[in-house]
């Protein structure tokens, strides 16, 4: 620690410099996978966010519930307990005084008595036997609709009135709005089919239907795997990417340092001490830096607008911080070769 | 009392086909107390011999006393905890630390050594160097340089002080100066020491000389 603390106070440029390198690398994989899992959410989070785990499909509509024609017949049919309709439908809505002021929405029909109906974080419950209040996702907040406001749906003309709010969900990047089934009669009066019947256990198979699990059925949204595989891509390649780019700073540096290395083993100073000392300089470094790349990740999460959807979990922050201390520590391994392999001999002689 | 003694040291190196004898039977001895200086032109064996004097390479054959316990095949990690706590070093270009201000040089070996010897800020003081305590190497002058390299290798109390060409650097004023220094240090706490050198102005200040000529040395004074 000592050495440590002296060399860092001592080389402020040089070890500066490396930790702005380490904190933009840890800044930019934490943004990209803050964005990625934003997209995730964004894109998927209607579905994720309900204890729904199985999704029973019609047959052969390749995990698309846009695919997927149910009727009462096959509800009569699975006839499961805990199983709910769900008819998911994307359509655009305006306001109802201002027809150029439309949004796209997902409207998602569903039995108010079952358990995909949402939790409200205000206002009121969706009720089965209310024609026109309905539960809406506050990403239409920022559309700037409030409890008590009313939209019209831009095909049927029809007026909702907005009882109250659910959560930040959203399906394939548009807000997602809650009906009843008598609801969607007034919007599509001739259809009687519904998406999905979704079950909150597990089911593996049913003859006659798709049966696909939760994950699989977000990973099948439009875009969505095509988003996150691209993301992923790079997170994967900037992690790599920086396990090299440090490794050859960090070699750089040590190299310059051979010669001292050399005369503090001939002075006695112990091969365990030098190690010590090297990885205590690479930990403390990349600790630093990831800890005000948190920092400043947070603040920019605060800045960025509702638009741009950002998410990072406090887990997902700590496991990408304990991964990037790993990598400093394994592109440190290089320069550690060199430390252990010095001879104190080339001290003497005037070698240096 | 010696405090170091060779007794018929051999190193060889593979030289290609053939084996390079670089020092052939050497025997060699210093006294508490006493200064000996090596003399003898490059390529003959004078670092070789330093560096087996220092625990920093083992020998072919023959045996290495410091103290009366022999030293010449220990391990790695003996030879490095030797270094330390009785060998003092002297470089020839004083091989501060760069990122160590000079207080801290002498505080580094004092804190690894573990070993309660001496104010490091005082001896620097005795050696002229108190307006230096908090400045770094790069700023010091190559004289005072070398005063803080021998500082450096006194602090720890070691019985033996080993100086690689001290004066290499140095013009001869400054140079001589810094051998005056070691004579004076090594007479006041009676230690011994060896110098390795081929600048024969500061022959004068030593107490015994020894020449090595073609791997083979033999005393001169």
């Amino acid at each position: 620690m000592f050495l440590t603390l002296k060399e860092l106070r001592h080389e402020k440029l040089k070890f500066g410099a490396l930790g702005l390198i380490i904190f933009l690398i840890v800044f930019l994989v934490l943004f990209i996978t803050g964005l990625a899992n934003g997209l995730a959410n964004d894109s998927g989070s209607a579905l994720k966010n309900t204890s729904a785990q199985t999704f029973i499909l019609q047959k052969g509509s390749e995990k698309r519930l846009n695919r997927s024609q149910l009727t009462d017949a096959d509800w009569n049919k699975v006839n499961h307990r805990n199983a709910a309709k769900l008819s998911v439908a994307q359509m655009t809505i305006q306001k109802s005084n201002k027809a150029s002021k439309k949004t796209d929405i997902a409207y998602f029909v569903t039995d108010a008595n079952s358990f995909l109906n949402p939790k409200t974080i205000n206002g009121q419950k969706l009720k089965n036997n209310d024609n026109n209040s309905v539960v809406v996702s506050s990403k239409l907040k920022t559309d700037g609709y409030k409890i008590g406001d009313t939209f019209k749906d831009s095909t049927s003309k029809k007026v909702f009135k907005i009882a109250g709010f659910t959560d930040n969900t959203a399906y394939s990047h548009t807000p997602v709005i809650y009906l009843n089934f008598k609801q969607y009669q007034h919007i599509a009066p001739q259809n009687n089919n519904f998406n999905a019947i979704v079950l909150q256990s597990q089911l593996k198979q049913k003859t006659g239907y798709q049966v696909v699990d939760k994950q699989s059925l977000i990973g099948a949204i439009p875009g969505y795997s095509a988003e996150q595989g691209s993301l992923y891509l790079m997170i994967g390649f900037l992690y790599l990417i920086s396990l090299f780019v440090l490794a050859v700073f960090f070699y750089i540096i040590n190299l310059q340092k051979l010669s001292d290395f050399g005369t503090l083993k001939a002075l006695g100073t112990s091969t365990p001490y030098l190690v010590r000392h090297v990885i205590t300089e690479m930990g403390l470094l990349s600790l630093i830096s990831i800890l005000l790349s948190f920092a400043i990740t947070y603040l920019i999460k605060l800045v960025l607008p509702a638009s741009m959807p950002f998410s990072l979990s406090s887990g997902v922050l700590l496991g990408t911080g304990g991964l990037f201390i790993l990598i400093t520590l394994l592109s440190a391994l290089l320069s550690l070769i060199k430390v252990i392999k010095i001879d104190p001999i080339t001290a003497i002689g005037g070698n240096n | 009392m010696s405090v170091l003694e060779l007794k018929s040291i051999i190193k060889n190196y593979p030289d290609g086909q053939l084996v390079n004898e670089v020092l052939k039977d050497i025997s060699f001895t210093v006294e508490k107390g006493e200064f000996a200086a090596i003399v003898g032109p490059s390529g003959a064996g004078k670092s070789t011999l330093l560096t087996i004097m220092g625990a920093l390479l083992t020998p072919s054959s023959g045996s290495v006393l410091l103290n009366g316990h022999d030293i010449s095949h220990l391990s790695k990690k003996q030879q490095t905890e030797l270094r330390l706590n009785e060998i003092g070093f002297i470089f020839q270009n004083s091989d501060l630390i760069p990122y160590l201000k000079i207080s801290d040089q002498l505080k580094f070996i004092q804190k690894i050594s573990k070993k309660e010897t001496g104010n490091a800020e005082e001896v620097l003081t005795k050696l002229g160097l108190q307006n230096r305590l908090h400045s770094y190497p790069n700023v010091l002058s190559g004289g005072e340089k070398q005063r803080v390299a021998i500082a450096r290798a006194f602090i720890n109390q070691p019985d033996l002080i080993l100086a690689d060409e001290p004066t290499a650097s140095l013009d001869s004023k400054r140079g001589r100066e810094v051998v005056q220094i070691i004579q004076q240090t090594v007479h006041q706490e009676d230690k011994a020491a060896v110098m390795v050198t081929h600048d024969e102005r500061v022959l004068d200040l030593v107490d015994s000389i020894w020449q090595i000529e073609d791997g083979r040395l033999k005393k001169v004074r």
